[in-house]
């Protein structure tokens, strides 16, 4: 117990610099994730139907395949076929690419699910489609893809810890550095582990604060 | 069509997939005439008012109304004309619709403001004005969940109305109400109608179409069973199947007797 503790205080300014490096990548493929989610979203719920089959064709192939191998593929492959992307790029690419799908999913589920006769009512007063959208459906779509919608961003962060086969500094990077330089995996990981379970429940307790939030203000 | 004219369908049918929804239906709606059309469910009545703001397509016939010429099937319509219509026509509907996540207030300001581009003070004072008739002036910053069906229909009679419309559309407006709650929007639908609003109306309300509408269309299997003078067609219709219709909803303790008749009849007498 007295070495883990040492141990962890000695590797601790590693960590903290891996902590950085896992909080730049969640927040830069989340924001990736939520923008190109919602234009896949807009272009499977579109009536041209190219965008439509163009937008259902890439995320049924994306969802499809693991993680670890689209960032392989950001990274090696896209190398290969020229495209050179630096570690951090192609994480966020490779991450923001995959969430973008499941997020694609989670916004055209919502805009689906509100009432059919709030786009009529929207309709009948005149509202070109544009402004029904704006101001009538996703508005009200917000409050379904709320709950969905954070918990995949609790998946997303501890998807972040893949990026270390990439060479991107990040957490599980530093724990991976630390414990071939003290052979003591079982410490390092665990407080890798550690690290991730707090942001987690930071995340959960603030996430479902402002939940609760606005369903308050809702009624 | 003559001037005085505002709607005016010719032969209009309507298809869901292959299921017949209404035939050759043909109706003029006059200015400032108010038009209710009953019958039983099923028989295509809101579907039709529906097809006369454009909500629905239509597949046969041909519909003037506004200086506009819509003619059935798979043509398209340009969305300038759809909108001019929407804009032109009110809707209400049985379910009311009204957005959940906007006040009262806000439910009717949005319309003129974003259609209309009405500066927002402006929008606000004829939404409280709109609010003051139908007497909710009181629950303007109130969410629609909180009220009650009746208040929630009058809000949205309020809604269509900051548009300004020529037409109004009400798709049996009081059909999810509780009993109590019928007169009061059943009193501002007379109120628009007694300032002159061309007003079609789809209701179960016999005795208010009697006494509010002009011309009463009954509607039964499809297509238009008898139109006329509302006293005329509701006291004394000449059709065997409007006859039919107006006997079961006039004298409902009667058909239920009819109908334990011909049960008891069908199940071989009393037991």
């Amino acid at each position: 117990m007295h070495t883990m503790l040492q141990q962890w205080a000695l590797y601790l300014p590693d960590y903290l610099k891996g902590v950085g490096m896992t909080l730049e990548l969640t927040g830069a493929a989340l924001l990736v994730a939520l923008v190109f989610g919602f234009i896949l979203a807009l272009a499977r719920l579109s009536k041209i139907r190219v965008l439509d089959w163009a937008a259902t064709g890439y995320v049924e192939i994306i969802r499809a395949i693991p993680v670890l191998i689209l960032l392989f593929i950001c990274y090696y492959s896209l190398a290969q076929a020229g495209l050179k992307l630096s570690g951090p790029v192609a994480a966020i690419v490779g991450l923001g690419g995959f969430y973008a799908a499941l997020y694609g999913e989670i916004f055209r589920g919502a805009i689906l699910g509100v009432d059919r006769g709030q786009r009529e009512a929207a309709e009948a007063l005149g509202m070109p489609r544009s402004v029904a959208m704006r101001k009538v459906i996703l508005p009200q779509a917000f409050f379904a893809i709320l709950p969905p919608a954070t918990n995949q961003l609790s998946n997303l962060i501890k998807d972040t810890s893949l990026v270390f086969t990439i060479a991107v500094a990040d957490i599980m990077f530093q724990a991976n550095s630390a414990l071939s330089q003290n052979f003591l995996p079982l410490d390092m990981l665990l407080l890798a582990g550690v690290i991730y379970f707090l942001f987690y429940l930071i995340l959960s307790k603030f996430l479902a604060r402002w939940e609760l939030n606005v369903q308050r203000r809702r009624s | 069509m003559s001037n005085d004219v505002v709607v005016s369908a010719r032969n209009m049918t309507k298809r869901f997939g292959n299921t017949l929804v209404f035939k050759d239906v043909s109706l003029d709606v006059h200015k400032s005439e108010v038009v209710a059309i009953v019958g039983p469910s099923g028989a295509g009545k809101s579907t039709f008012i529906r097809c006369i703001n454009r909500l629905h397509p239509f597949d046969e016939g041909t519909l003037e109304l506004l200086g506009h010429r819509l003619t059935g099937g798979k043509a398209k319509v340009p969305r300038a004309v759809l909108q001019d219509i929407h804009t032109r026509v009110g809707m209400v509907f049985q379910t009311f619709n009204l957005f959940p996540h906007l006040t009262v207030i806000e439910n009717i300001m949005l319309a003129p403001m974003e259609v209309k581009k009405m500066p927002r003070a402006e929008a606000r004072e004829r939404a409280m004005a709109l609010l003051e008739m139908v007497g909710l002036p009181h629950k303007r910053d109130i969410y629609p969940k909180r009220l009650s069906g009746g208040e929630q229909q009058r809000v949205a009679i309020c809604r269509a109305l900051a548009m300004e419309p020529e037409i109004m559309l009400f798709d049996e407006p009081t059909s999810m109400l509780d009993p109590e709650l019928v007169g009061e929007v059943l009193g501002a639908i007379q109120r628009l109608a007694r300032e002159g609003m061309t007003m079609l109306l789809v209701t179960h309300e016999m005795a208010f179409a009697k006494e509010v509408a002009d011309t009463v269309v009954i509607m039964a299997d499809h297509e238009i069973a008898e139109m006329g003078p509302a006293c005329e067609v509701l006291e004394s219709p000449k059709t065997e199947r409007a006859q039919q219709f107006l006997s079961r909803v006039l004298k409902p303790e009667q058909a239920a007797d009819d109908f334990v008749a011909a049960r008891t009849a069908s199940q071989g007498g009393d037991r």
